[in-house]
């Protein structure tokens, strides 16, 4: 492990009177990968929103590498896979990806569209216009798209959702190629089995409230499902 | 510098490839100009009337909070938008990239809708072809200025539709008083008025100034 790539110190999320995430300590060093785990509107999508530079937390404070860093400079740390998959309809799927190496200052975009299309076996669709392509096809269009400027902070919400078992083993070792002494990743995911295959440690949210799980959890897939069951309902006792 | 390109490139590309926006914008301009045709008195002089040029801006300004209702469609889809606010580059960028596309999409529009509207009333527009340019193009970077940064705040909201037109048509008075009385008196005496003139700069200045700084606040969610 080394430097710790997010530090955030009572991070918390308010829309109105909802209350969508409790104050959270949260250090991600680099090296790391970790589980959002959590059933739907936990407040999953919305930390990693925080992490991503889109939202500004109510309370708290976050930073991304440098504490010091400019809000542009957090950006550029930060590749986001979300639910939508942020390609434009109209344009096809080389030109989205230029698109995004030229808006992340890449100095070669066309070479790196074309580097990403060759290494996610892009190549039959990538003059097909993003909006005529399959949702597993989008999907993957998109993940390439969040790699393209090389981010040391990747943030995935359920990245295996739309992709063939296939696809998502593929993503799944690509995942874990990327591991490495500079980078981490946050996982979204209701995947336990890919939890436990991908994460080095795991957190479990419910109604916007966090829960630790031990890193022995990780172990296998039956002792993450049961550590999760009793984060959860530990979670939901807890007014 | 190349986020911009990058955003201007994109809208341009995208606009070609839909024209959603200019065949929009171009239909209700010509029907604006169509309707006061159908409504004018045969010996209407339009020089010499001062509502006429007022009712080519109107063409022109519903055309424009038409268009840029529409300037965000394409970051709607999927969420784009957030991608965009996701660059790593000063915002500023951004805006000047969506806002240039706009002015360029309108500016097209306004010249369309001036070869249509000097056709209907048989008006001779080459003396003064480069002034009404100008003016027109004066008019449309205030509507491009403000209104992006207008449309970034409204397309986030949930009566979008609605709430830009709200919002802008206020805002745009300055533009509007500045561009309808240069419009007058450039076809009533020939030249280019400078007081009018002047006010469309300012108010142009301020848009694009504000907007550009407003902007990396406006994407945040």
């Amino acid at each position: 492990m080394s430097a710790a790539l997010a530090r955030a110190r009572g991070l918390a999320k308010r829309f109105g009177p909802l209350t969508a995430l409790h104050p959270l300590d949260l250090d991600l060093a680099a090296g790391e990968t970790l589980a959002l785990l959590g059933p739907n509107g936990a407040g999953k999508s919305t930390l990693l929103r925080l992490l991503a530079g889109l939202a500004r937390p109510s309370t708290g404070t976050l930073a991304i590498g440098d504490a010091s860093a400019s809000r542009p400079a957090r950006r550029a740390a930060v590749g986001f896979v979300a639910h939508a998959t942020f390609l434009y309809a109209q344009l096809t799927a080389r030109e989205n990806l230029e698109l995004a190496a030229k808006l992340y200052g890449v100095a070669d975009p066309r070479a790196r569209a074309a580097a990403l299309i060759e290494a996610h076996d892009l190549g039959a669709v990538a003059e097909r216009a993003a909006g005529a392509l399959s949702r597993g096809m989008a999907q993957r269009v998109s993940i390439a798209r969040a790699l393209v400027h090389e981010p040391r902070l990747l943030l995935l919400d359920e990245p295996f959702s739309g992709l063939d078992p296939r696809a998502a083993e593929r993503l799944a070792e690509r995942l874990a190629a990327q591991r490495g002494p500079e980078r981490a990743a946050v996982l979204v995911t209701h995947e336990l089995a890919r939890a436990a295959q991908l994460a080095t440690r795991a957190l479990v949210l419910v109604r916007g409230r966090a829960r630790w799980l031990a890193a022995s959890a990780l172990a296998s897939t039956p002792a993450l499902e049961a550590a999760y069951r009793d984060a959860v309902a530990a979670l939901e006792r807890t007014p | 510098m190349s986020a911009f390109w990058a955003v201007l490139w994109k809208d341009l590309a995208t606009e070609w490839r839909s024209r959603e926006r200019f065949a929009a914008m171009t239909v209700f301009s010509l029907l604006t100009v169509l309707v006061l045709y159908f409504a004018a008195p045969p010996s209407l002089d339009v020089t010499r009337n001062y509502y006429v040029p007022g009712l080519l801006w109107v063409a022109y300004l519903f055309a424009g909070v038409l268009g840029m209702n529409r300037a965000f469609a394409a970051e709607l889809e999927n969420d784009a938008l957030s991608a965009l606010a996701l660059a790593p580059v000063d915002r500023g960028f951004l805006f000047l990239g969506k806002a240039t596309a706009s002015f360029l999409i309108l500016a097209a529009v306004q010249a369309l809708t001036a070869v249509f509207f000097a056709l209907a009333f048989a008006l001779d527009l080459w003396p003064v072809a480069l002034e009404l340019a100008a003016i027109g193009a004066l008019g449309a970077l205030g509507i491009a200025c403000a209104g992006t940064l207008l449309s970034a705040i409204a397309v986030r909201t949930r009566a979008r539709e609605l709430m830009l037109p709200l919002l802008l048509l206020p805002l745009l008075a300055p533009v509007l008083i500045g561009a309808v009385n240069a419009t007058t008196e450039l076809l009533a005496s020939g030249s280019l008025p400078w007081p009018p003139v002047q006010l469309l700069l300012v108010a142009d200045g301020v848009y694009a100034i504000v907007s550009f700084l407003c902007f990396e606040y406006v994407l945040d969610e």
